[in-house]
């Protein structure tokens, strides 16, 4: 039967180099969609209880779900592995095709596990699987290593997913490079790579992807094409990309500068869209069957470090690694984040911690080499930074390629005052002081600090009403609620997967007309908040597995206790109280007890108390062993 | 005396082309039943890490070297709309792909169950990839020949 899945995923043990197909079986299509579904369901029931991340028994899962691959607007795909960042589950979504080969290949997803004794990397074309050294590209940085590998393999055809060096060295915020300037950035999915010695996955397929009711989908295609076109942020999107957040984080005071010191960019204007305008953007790029196209491609034509392509500077990007350094010059930002990139490395995590360097050098407690200078506003500064860490070359590096969480652990002195994490996540470019119900998103996000698992700012500052009112946007009542339904949401519509910019158009309803149109189901538009709630119990109880408790879902004492001096959101933190008060709201919403455990009330209403298993042995259709290409 | 004659052709953008490969994805709906760029007829090309696209489709030759080197004699320009289409009743699907080899831009493919050739017919004058192209990087339009066609 046609339903938009492709029946099988694909299961690679890098230890044993052999590969197996195993069924998509019907429950798990049903129960959990997709994406970050199958992920929350196959890292449970796949690795043991307080697997290593980095590793054999981890798992690096790319993950699609029934509309990946199609016309169905703004679709991304999705990588899964616990996270050696925070030791939480990690869902990471990338843009660009490499999710749509997956599915093109044949399968519904790939799940690898394993280290692999030498370097590798995979090639896979339909059924057939290689094993290749990657003893020659080792060591190369992630744009480098796609352009090798496509000498090797005699193709331009192949959609390629690399590290870079940060990868190789398990920089615990490396991210995997999709081609091109499209990365699943965070948590450290590259570290996962770089530890099972799998330098790249290359991936082509020539099988078609079909929908259950092909004239129904059209119809749901063109019904979602119209709503993104019909949205004011969708056509932002169009015209200038995420730099069009610039301006307005700044103006009503969420801009994070000097280490989250502050919420306000003095010099704002030299890096938001107009100025990216005049100075970068030449054309636009889009990700496979997006009408949005709001990456903005250009070059760095003048300058010291001029010339180079780069993609738009992203609103996230502009944040960490302009406004939050005190760098203005959009020219140099647009180099240091294609560094991060070359190199392998999330540019919000890389800013954060860049961040909290500058700010520890300014205490006096990191040296810093004769050389250079460790400060706010330094290009070369952070560029030095960036090398280290990368290459692991210094004890700088090596301290703070681990995170600004265990950075502060190490140093003492106080620094874990100003280490801005959640979880050991780095904190995203919003400031959420003046924004509480963000604050309270980003302590409860099941992967640490995330801007994406309940966009609140928007209810508190952007106008977005709930429930048909106006959100107080300093005011902590309803923020819980808010903030759950976002998350319970947003899940849902992550087993799809969801581009989020493509959520800013698209209604529930076109969701779920084109959810049952390509597979046939009759789910009712209410499905997508079940399934979330379902998901995030199920991400819960992994993160409970592994460790997490009610202490983990906190914010930095930044956020909590430095009130801030300057900006449209002066006077304003987020006091420990209020945070606690809106937590325990939080969780009896989520109907968690105290210590933020899902109640047996709680796993019974989601059906998660008498839930399949997913079990390799049961599903697995064939074992092959492959031939290791050297 | 000029010899006025018109032709739709599809003509290219790459000024305006995302590579959101929407139209290879329409073009493949269209031809296959389901999605897939790389069964499409036209193609895009990425370069300079995703700065240009361009996209590639059938030109529909005056000078067909498709047409020339089928053995089968299974290509032809349809009278209606002007296309140059295949024949899937006489194509043989020769072991030596000769359209495929003698057409430069390769937008003549061979499908791999029956072997047999198919490219871009112009959706007999409504082309899907034209209408479902976000930006008008594809764009419908009529070339007027001012002298006589040599192949003709």
């Amino acid at each position: 039967m046609n339903d938009g899945y492709m029946g099988q995923f694909l299961y690679v043990d890098l230890e044993s180099q052999t590969t197996q197909k195993l069924n998509v079986p019907g429950w798990l299509k049903q129960n959990y969609v997709g994406g970050k579904g199958f992920g929350a369901k196959l890292l449970n029931d796949l690795t043991p209880q307080g697997v290593d991340p980095l590793g054999p028994d981890n798992l690096l899962m790319f993950l699609t779900g029934p509309l990946c691959s199609t016309t169905a607007p703004a679709m991304r795909t999705c990588v899964v592995c616990k996270s050696p960042a925070t030791n939480t589950f990690l869902d990471s979504y990338v843009g660009g095709r490499f999710g749509a080969e997956i599915k093109y290949a044949g399968y519904d997803g790939i799940i690898i596990r394993g280290i692999s004794q030498e370097p590798v990397y995979l090639w896979i074309e339909d059924e057939r699987v290689a094993f290749r050294s990657a003893k020659k590209i080792w060591g190369s940085d992630s744009l480098t290593a796609n352009e090798l590998i496509k000498q090797e393999l005699n193709s331009e055809e192949p959609t390629i997913a690399t590290i870079g060096q940060a990868g190789e060295n398990k920089v615990l915020f490396s991210m995997i490079n999709c081609e091109y300037n499209r990365q699943a950035g965070r948590g450290g999915a590259g570290a996962i790579m770089g530890s099972k010695k799998l330098k790249g996955v290359a991936i082509r397929g020539t099988n078609s992807v079909n929908v259950n009711q092909p004239k129904r989908f059209l119809a749901a295609v063109k019904q979602a094409t119209a709503e993104i076109s019909a949205a004011g942020d969708c056509q932002a999107l169009t015209v200038a990309g995420t730099s069009y957040s610039v301006p307005w984080s700044s103006e009503v005071g969420l801009l994070p500068y000097k280490n989250h010191s502050s919420q306000h960019d003095p010099n704002v204007r030299k890096i938001d869209d107009t100025a990216q305008d005049k100075h970068l953007f030449l054309g636009k790029s889009a990700c496979l069957g997006c009408p949005i196209r709001c990456s903005q491609m250009g070059a760095v034509r003048t300058g010291k470090y001029a010339p180079f392509v780069t993609d738009i500077v992203e609103y996230e990007s502009v944040a960490m690694l302009g406004s939050n350094l005190a760098i203005s010059n959009i020219r140099d930002i647009a180099y240091l984040t294609k560094l991060c990139d070359t190199f392998g490395m999330d540019s919000i995590s890389t800013g954060g911690v860049i961040a909290f360097a500058f700010e520890a050098m300014e205490k006096g407690l990191i040296k810093a080499p004769e050389e250079v200078a460790l400060e706010f506003g330094s290009t070369k500064g952070a560029e030095y930074l960036i090398r280290s860490i990368a290459l692991q070359e210094n004890e700088l590096g090596k301290l703070l390629g681990q995170g600004v969480k265990k950075a502060s652990e190490q140093l003492g002195h106080n620094t874990s005052d100003y280490a801005v994490h959640v979880k050991g996540l780095e904190i995203p470019g919003w400031g959420v002081r003046g924004a509480p119900g963000m604050g309270l998103a980003y302590a409860t996000a099941d992967r640490g600090a995330c801007h994406q698992r309940g966009f609140v700012i928007g209810y508190e500052h952007g106008g977005a009403l709930y429930q048909g009112k106006p959100v107080s946007p300093h005011g902590i009542e309803q923020k819980a609620e808010i903030v759950a339904g976002e998350q319970d949401y947003l899940a849902g519509l992550d087993t799809l997967i969801k581009c989020d910019f493509g959520s800013f158009g698209i209604s529930a309803q076109t969701y779920i007309d084109l959810l049952n149109s390509a597979t046939g189901q009759k789910w009712p538009v209410g499905f997508i908040d079940d399934l979330g709630g379902r998901i995030w119990n199920l991400v819960r109880l992994f993160n409970i597995r592994e460790g997490l408790d009610r202490k983990s879902d906190t914010l930095p004492k930044r956020l909590t206790h430095q009130v801030l001096e300057d900006g449209p959101q002066k006077g304003h933190r987020i006091k420990p109280e209020d945070l606690e008060r809106m937590l325990n709201e939080y969780y009896k919403i989520r109907n968690w007890n105290t210590e933020g455990q899902p109640t047996t009330k709680c796993i019974g209403l989601y059906g998660l108390n008498e839930d399949h298993e997913f079990k390799l042995k049961e599903q697995q259709i064939s074992l092959e062993q492959e031939d290791t290409e050297t | 005396m000029v010899n006025l004659k018109t032709k739709v052709i599809i003509k290219t953008h790459f000024d305006l082309c995302t590579g959101c490969l929407i139209c290879q994805l329409e073009c493949s709906a269209w031809l296959f039943n389901g999605f897939n760029p790389h069964r499409s007829a036209l193609n895009i090309k990425h370069t300079n890490e995703n700065l240009y696209h361009f996209p590639i489709v059938c030109n529909h030759c005056e000078n067909t070297y498709c047409a020339k080197v089928c053995p089968a004699k299974a290509i032809s320009r349809n009278e209606a709309t002007g296309a140059i289409v295949v024949d899937q009743e006489k194509c043989v699907g020769c072991k030596k792909e000769y359209c495929t080899v003698y057409c430069p831009i390769n937008v003549i493919h061979i499908e791999p169950v029956s072997r047999k050739a198919y490219k871009c017919d112009l959706c007999q004058g409504a082309p899907r990839c034209v209408e479902s192209c976000p930006t008008g990087a594809l764009e419908l339009v009529t070339r007027i020949s001012f002298s006589q066609g040599e192949n003709e």
